[in-house]
């Protein structure tokens, strides 16, 4: 394997990573076809940034100071058309300020809506979704969040998503 | 997130994963996975870098529309323009994340954290 982030990394975090590779069991690997030619696809964008509107509930930094063995398990609708300007980033596992600079680093909504001028992509979809990094317990996030996100894809006639981590 | 991409393809939904990590993320089997090696905040690039941040997605889509099975994994060939001390650097100011801080304080759940055994006297959130 020669892509190598963990040199970005401390030697602390890039032991205990390479400890939870090895401990995981990949199963049967679900796998849709996409439908249709990536052209006429609409796509739409998910990001573990922790990413929350203003105007939105922000995720629960307090409650994982208050226990760092849990993470939040709950997502955020990011319409498109959302800029760096209307958010913040919760994750606090990674330096918010890049994303917060320039919301592209991390969901890159306009990164997507240039691709689909150049008819790359059918189209963008009309909601994004962010999620928090770092959740060690996933039961939540496997069991409700991820279905929910799932549900609102299908609602929006999303053709496919594309799932960038922080 | 590879988890989560796999909620996601077994309700219909086909998904490109990237990740960071790509070991870590291909062992959970991610339906589809773009492996970039590029530093943590930062996966599609820097800020304001249009062009960078527009080739990573747009790598990240080839993968989507050529994938031909479960399990497709592809590294994307772009290199970070900074030495990686550098870009550990810039974050440097920032205080650590909070199992890192119970990690320094109480060493002795380090075990805990690398089987990712949450300890039954975590307190509750």
């Amino acid at each position: 394997m020669s892509i190598d982030s963990y040199r970005f990394l401390d030697f602390a975090s890039r032991q205990v990573m390479k400890a939870w590779a090895g401990r995981q069991q990949p199963g049967v690997i679900p796998f849709t076809p996409l439908g249709k030619p990536l052209a006429d696809c609409t796509v739409a964008l998910v990001t573990t940034a922790g990413v929350a509107r203003n105007d939105d509930r922000p995720f629960d930094q307090a409650g994982e100071r208050r226990n760092p063995w849990w993470g939040d398990p709950s997502f955020r609708e990011i319409p498109l058309g959302t800029t760096e300007r209307d958010v913040r980033l919760y994750h606090l596992h990674i330096d918010p300020r890049f994303g917060e600079a320039d919301l592209d680093v991390v969901l890159p909504m306009r990164r997507l809506a240039d691709l689909a001028d150049q008819r790359v992509v059918g189209k963008a979809a009309r909601r994004h979704y962010s999620l928090m990094g770092f959740i060690l317990d996933p039961d939540v996030l496997v069991g409700q969040t991820a279905p929910a996100i799932a549900a609102r894809l299908h609602a929006d006639g999303v053709d496919a998503a594309a799932l960038v981590p922080a | 997130m590879g988890l989560v991409a796999r909620v996601l393809e077994s309700r219909g939904i086909p998904t490109i994963t990237l990740s960071l990590i790509p070991d870590l993320t291909r062992a959970v089997g991610t339906p589809r996975l773009a492996g970039l090696s590029y530093p943590f905040g930062r996966p599609l690039g820097r800020p304001h870098d249009s062009d960078g941040q527009r080739a990573v997605l747009r790598a990240m889509l080839d993968v989507l529309a050529q994938a031909s099975g479960p399990g497709t994994y592809v590294e994307l060939p772009f290199e970070w323009p900074e030495s990686p001390a550098r870009a550990r650097n810039e974050s440097k100011d920032l205080p650590p994340p909070p199992i890192v801080e119970l990690m320094t304080k109480k060493p002795w759940l380090l075990p805990s954290l690398y089987t990712g055994r949450i300890p039954e006297s975590a307190p509750a959130a």
